[in-house]
């Protein structure tokens, strides 16, 4: 069974270097791809560890008498600790450069994001709440149509991806792209969320906590812009 | 060399927590029948959600949890029974008391596995039968079930149901 989990991570890390590598082709990431990737792959390894951590402390079992349990990605992973943990190993691995690091990566890790939602098909894990939509899905079995919620949550994250990417080419002011891919990350997660099925409901306050910071951390970056850049002087009197 | 001292105290407590729960509420496990699952099913006219675990299954260790949690949310609507398939007596009552605590399952013991053969299941653990109220078994799911997976078979058995 975690077999279909390491196949959709393997559509993640492959979706994420096709987009490090498309951006350095047109210019965007320069010549670090490889690099880039290391610190993806990183701070995705990173990430796991801590939410499954936290996962199994958050449920009552002891990671120190039962350390095995940590490979049972299939129990738990909690999203918050894990994307946090994933956000410091790119502060680590990148300190000194961290904000141009973080603008490199922006549009692989929302590529990777999306292939990991795509990922679904092959875990057969892609369907939401019941809809009457036209392009409804349905388990083997079952006459009950189902929204394809981690389709949407792909489209999106590939849709972004593009389209950052694209906008990437002009000038943006130093961590834009990156407070854009946070903010978009979190904001799709939310949309989607409430057509996931799930026991009580996510935990949403991490997605608008990750709006927040992407949106404040976007307006410091133009305004760092602002200030580095003033406008041009006017005609002399 | 104190602040390696303190890790290990602080490892060792942490270790030490968790463990050898209080078992002198949780009565023993009566050994049930494949045809007193299904008549109590029928009888309770809901849908069933049937877990097979083991003390000795980590995987059953990590899913634990979640259904303690489903079951509460579920309690109205699907009944939620725990199979505990080849296992000793004082563990199973070990691990009901650490990982289920109050939650709404009825546990019951399938020594030699027979009932899980008969409802079409395998010998490994864990091993979660969804089945509807009239006791027919309308998927299986193999290994550790996540949220996402119980939720939506959950929700497949109470739409069937009409609920």
């Amino acid at each position: 069974m975690e077999f279909t989990l390491l196949f959709a991570a393997a559509m993640a890390f492959a979706a994420g270097v096709a987009a490090l590598r498309w951006e350095a082709a047109r210019g965007n990431a320069a010549d670090c791809a490889r690099d880039m990737g290391e610190i993806l792959l990183t701070a995705a390894v990173v990430g796991l560890f801590v939410g499954r951590l936290a996962a199994m402390v958050g449920s009552g079992v002891n990671p120190l008498t039962s350390p095995m349990d940590i490979l049972i990605v299939r129990g738990g992973v909690a999203i918050g600790p894990a994307s946090l943990a994933a956000m410091l190993t790119v502060a680590f691995a990148a300190r000194g450069e961290l904000v141009a690091v973080a603008d490199a990566v922006a549009v692989a890790a929302l590529a990777a994001l999306g292939g990991w939602q795509f990922g679904c098909l092959p875990r057969e894990a892609c369907l939401g709440s019941p809809t009457d939509l036209p392009w409804s899905m349905t388990q083997p079995g079952s006459a009950i149509g189902r929204h394809p919620v981690e389709l949407y949550a792909a489209g999106i994250y590939l849709l972004a991806a593009a389209a950052l990417a694209v906008v990437r080419k002009r000038r943006l002011p130093p961590g834009l792209a990156a407070a854009t891919a946070l903010t978009v990350a979190a904001a799709g997660r939310l949309a989607t969320e409430p057509l996931r099925p799930s026991l009580g409901g996510g935990p949403v306050w991490w997605y608008i906590a990750g709006i927040v910071a992407g949106i404040g951390t976007a307006a410091w970056a133009m305004q760092r812009q602002s200030i580095s850049s003033p406008a041009p002087a006017g005609p002399e009197p | 060399m104190k602040l390696r001292k303190a890790l290990v105290a602080l490892v060792l407590v942490i270790a030490a927590c968790g463990t050898n729960a209080d078992t002198s509420s949780i009565p023993d496990l009566a050994e049930v029948s494949t045809d007193a699952i299904i008549t109590s099913i029928r009888e309770a006219g809901r849908p069933a959600v049937v877990n097979v675990w083991a003390s000795w299954c980590g995987p059953c260790r990590s899913e634990a949890p979640l259904l303690a949690a489903a079951s509460s949310e579920y309690r109205n609507t699907v009944e939620f029974i725990g199979l505990n398939v080849r296992d000793s007596p004082e563990n199973a009552k070990g691990f009901i008391a650490e990982f289920f605590g109050d939650a709404a399952i009825r546990h019951v013991a399938d020594n030699d596995g027979s009932v899980v053969a008969d409802l079409g299941g395998t010998t490994g653990v864990p091993l979660t039968f969804f089945m509807n109220a009239d006791a027919s078994v309308a998927r299986i799911h193999f290994g550790v079930i996540d949220e996402r997976t119980l939720a939506l078979e959950v929700d497949e058995l109470v739409r069937a149901t009409g609920g």
